[in-house]
């Protein structure tokens, strides 16, 4: 009778847990290939932090589709007057996960995890700062060893203060990038104990939407949802597929093996929109495909030549041969979607002539010169080699004798870098959708007057500087676009480089998949995302 | 038949020793490093690389990283990747049972369907048969195997829906632990129903991409070694004591035929265990193919050292094999001699 019970029992629990599975909604997410770990802030592939956003959380997050800085685990936060402290309150109850390589928290989330989080990217002495090899490059890239002077536990365990050295405006939309994730300070004590830290880098345990469930190198990495502070996504289990190649991910996506795929093939876009079950959902890319032209070798020092360069160049046959229709043409050096775009930009138009006129002013005649294209395929420039040569083919009707030259992409970047070329093409996507992240970053000089590591036109203009420089140093967005427009002013006047295109963002889903936003970020983000029945 | 086998080991010992080394320079002398490669755009201060530099060891004069490299093998340690910062062995453990396996499905697939091939058409040689036996052969070896894996995805996964796109197992459906590595068996062993059925519903189409050279090839060395011995004095004999074309042909003649095709199969094996990138890719099949090729573009030396090495002995192991092969098919090759 006993045993009858007990066999009884086990097939009830069986029956209901092959119906809960059968009723389990699973998304599947045909993604490009395998992370190199699944700590944020150790990476900088997109694939890579793809593959760890389900599991975490930041002090404060983008709004889905959008560059908006909203509270993520701090439920507010404050900003002193002088700019230089911010008083974050986090949420209270948040949990972590629980069960994932036997770790069961005891605690909810406080200012500890903060702390410890920031604290191993920035001080050599906290005990996982080597672990997994600690190389920070974000953290370090956006210059946070230099702005932070303090983070500290405020009045309670709820509340974190974080000091700054100077006022910095961009910070928020910093702290909402991936390497600013929160860990679980007591999973890291935890793993410690066991011996076994590197695996706090490789079995992530965290308070976001999904928990951890397994990952097979090159395969598939499995997440569940989690009933956390931000509530239980629609979907009950996340998979994403390890599909490298893009027409494999698409041939996957129409056999309803996955439902969203990342990074199509642009050959297939018009197929997939013939596709009755197949949505393509497209945005703005937050990036900018750039012809640098080098304002520290002449002739490119003389504002003349550079303009007339802009207006030697065919824009509109290089977006519809190399972009094929997968991009627009950019007029100013920060993309369109991006707040204090400057709309009143008159862009240069292409007059072979009028260039022609304006070299000979400029005392220009048979300049032979270079033009550097990069080896490899960025999401700003889908093919440099075609587009310098289409440059070249361009410039050769105005008189302009230019060489193609390139270099293994390491190697390309150090010397463009290093200011060896005369003409170059590079680009730029966004990390924070700050235009201080664009301006700044990419156009930028240091107190000297010399030109920033990226600053590939290496071109130093004092008053584009000063309006950079400021407003990072003001809170008020009104002001600072303000700032941000005359420099766009500037940067249309002077023409360090020739703003080619903003590429457009493509991602095709099923037509099941409800609630999918694209991300001006490239984030591939699913805790909003449901599958009609 | 003991020592055969410890000269055949030894005797791989100076291979092993030229590989570390080629393999060593030929991935330094490729240009970039694996710090700069991975900083896009962004590039990395000149302080920092030197300090990320010093940090891997990559500082330190050439022969000193090879004899620490070498000092790191000979005590069991291939190293860890740059990137995924995981011990190189425990890497390559975790992806080889999915070459190893997709390799020997092909093989199987090849040799089922190559040597009855070649032998029909040797036994019909001139006629119908051999004609477009042969003429599918040669198509068979020279089709691109990217195109080849694409087309029969579009055939037969979208248009008739009769095998999966890619991937080992139904991620919706199905979910168990590796234990083996092995889906074939892990399958079986997770218990789950239907479960064995899907991961072979999954391994046709690679097996039939990554299998179609290696049967257009061993077709062909099936029918002109048949062809060859068919002429033999002691075939002519048999014929004349009057056994059947079947008994000839089967026992007599396809037995001697058979050594030079072994030596093809071993081969075949040894290329499809490193060189199935392309299938891999296409069926999103996690291999040591595609790591290795991976690794080359992430100038990840360690993953790439230690995998080319790790292949280097299975491929080795294969031909050893294969060596062993020859005896027993045919006795008169003694090796022990």
């Amino acid at each position: 009778m006993k045993f009858k019970t007990l066999f009884g029992a086990a097939l009830l629990a069986s029956t209901m847990l092959v119906a809960g599975a059968a009723n389990a909604k699973t998304l599947v997410y045909c993604s490009e290939g395998s992370p190199e770990n699944f700590s944020p802030s150790m990476n900088t592939t997109g694939t890579s932090l793809d593959a760890a956003r389900p599991v975490y959380n930041k002090l404060v997050q983008f709004t889905p589709g959008t560059t908006q800085v909203e509270p993520g685990l701090a439920e507010s936060y404050a900003v002193s007057d002088d700019g230089k402290t911010i008083t974050f309150k986090l949420r209270s109850g948040v949990k972590f996960h629980s069960g994932v390589n036997g770790f069961t928290p005891t605690r909810d989330l406080n200012a500890d995890d903060v702390i410890w989080s920031f604290e191993r990217m920035w001080k050599a002495e906290h005990p996982y700062a080597k672990v997994s090899g600690g190389s920070y490059d974000y953290f370090n890239d956006m210059s946070m060893p230099d702005l932070l002077a303090s983070i500290e536990k405020g009045a309670d365990d709820l509340t974190v203060v974080m000091k700054l050295n100077k006022p910095n405006a961009p910070i928020l939309a910093n702290l909402a990038m991936d390497f600013a994730t929160i860990h679980s300070a007591e999973y890291a004590k935890f793993l410690m104990d066991k011996g076994a830290p590197e695996e706090f880098d490789q079995i992530p345990v965290g308070t976001g939407s999904f928990s951890f469930v397994a990952y097979q190198k090159d395969a598939v990495i499995r997440y569940k949802a989690f009933d956390g502070w931000a509530g239980k996504p629609k979907i009950d289990d996340l998979v994403y597929a390890i599909t490298p190649d893009a027409t494999a991910r698409y041939a996957k996506l129409q056999a309803n093996e996955c439902q969203v795929m990342g990074y199509p093939n642009p050959a297939d876009l018009a197929a997939m929109k013939q596709n009755a079950d197949i949505r393509v959902l497209e945005l703005a890319g937050l990036n900018i495909g750039y012809l640098a032209m080098n304002a520290q070798k002449p002739p490119f020092d003389k504002v003349e030549v550079r303009q007339a360069i802009a207006m030697a160049i065919d824009r509109d046959a290089i977006l519809s041969e190399v972009y094929q229709g997968a991009g627009q043409k950019a007029k100013n050096p920060i993309p369109p979607t991006m707040w204090s775009y400057d709309e009143s930009t008159v862009d240069y138009e292409y007059n072979p002539e009028k260039a022609k006129e304006m070299l000979k002013a400029a005392g220009v005649e048979n300049l032979s010169t270079d033009i550097w294209w990069m080896p490899v395929q960025r999401p700003y420039n889908p093919n440099a080699k075609r587009m310098a040569e289409m440059m070249q083919a361009d410039l050769a009707k105005v008189g302009i004798n230019a060489t193609l030259v390139s270099y293994e992409w390491g190697e390309y970047r150090k010397r463009l870098q290093a200011g060896e070329h005369q003409m170059g093409l590079l680009g730029w996507t966004g990390d924070n959708g700050d235009p201080d992240n664009f301006l700044a970053v990419l156009l930028g000089c240091n107190s000297e007057g010399k030109p920033n590591g990226q600053n590939i036109p290496k071109w130093c203009d004092a008053d584009f500087n000063a309006a950079v420089t400021k407003a990072v140093e003001i809170t008020d967005q009104a002001e600072r676009t303000k700032l941000y427009q005359q420099a766009q002013k500037i940067h249309h006047a002077q023409v360090p480089w020739l703003n080619i295109a903003h590429s457009t963002v493509f991602e095709p889903i099923r037509k099941e998949v409800q609630g999918y936003k694209v991300s001006p970020l490239g984030a591939h983000e699913f805790q909003n995302v449901d599958i009609a029945e | 038949m003991f020592r055969f086998l410890l000269k055949r080991l030894l005797l791989t010992l100076p291979t092993f020793f030229a590989l570390m080394f080629v393999t060593f320079i030929m991935i330094r002398l490729v240009p970039g490093d694996p710090i700069e490669v991975r900083r896009g755009e962004r590039g990395i201060s000149p302080e920092r690389l030197e300090e990320l530099r010093r940090e891997m060891g990559l500082d330190q004069p050439v022969w000193k990283q090879f004899g620490d490299y070498v000092w790191g093998i000979l005590h069991g340690d291939f190293g860890t990747s740059i990137i995924s910062k995981t011990p190189i062995l425990h890497e390559f453990a975790t992806l080889f049972p999915a070459t190893l396996e997709l390799t020997i499905s092909a093989m199987i697939f090849a040799v089922v369907l190559g040597i009855p091939a070649g032998v029909i058409a040797a036994s019909r040689r001139g006629g119908v048969y051999d004609q477009s036996l042969m003429g599918l052969a040669l198509t068979g070896y020279s089709m691109p195997i990217f195109w080849w894996g694409l087309i029969l995805i579009l055939v037969m996964s979208n248009t008739l829906g009769l095998t999966p796109v890619s991937g080992r197992v139904d991620l919706i459906k199905f979910y168990y632990e590796p234990v083996t590595g092995f889906m074939l068996i892990d399958s079986l062993l997770s218990g789950q129903k239907g479960a064995f059925w899907d991961a072979v519903h999954h391994l046709i189409l690679p097996t039939i991409v990554l299998g179609t050279v290696p049967l257009a090839v061993i077709a062909r060395m099936t029918r002109s070694s048949m062809l060859e011995v068919l002429e033999e004095d002691y075939v002519r004999t048999a014929r004349a004591k009057g056994l059947s074309t079947y008994r000839i042909i089967g026992v007599h003649a396809l037995r001697n035929a058979l050594i030079p095709v072994v030596t093809v199969i071993g081969l075949q094996t040894g290329g499809l265990l490193a060189g199935a990138v392309l299938t891999e890719t296409i069926f999103s099949w996690p291999g040591v193919g595609k790591w290795l090729v991976e690794s080359i573009g992430r100038r990840d030396y360690p993953a790439l050292q230690g995998g080319i090495l790790l292949i280097s002995a299975m491929v080795i192991f294969v031909n050893l094999i294969v060596d062993l092969l020859y005896g027993l098919i045919n006795p008169r090759i003694r090796h022990a001699k």
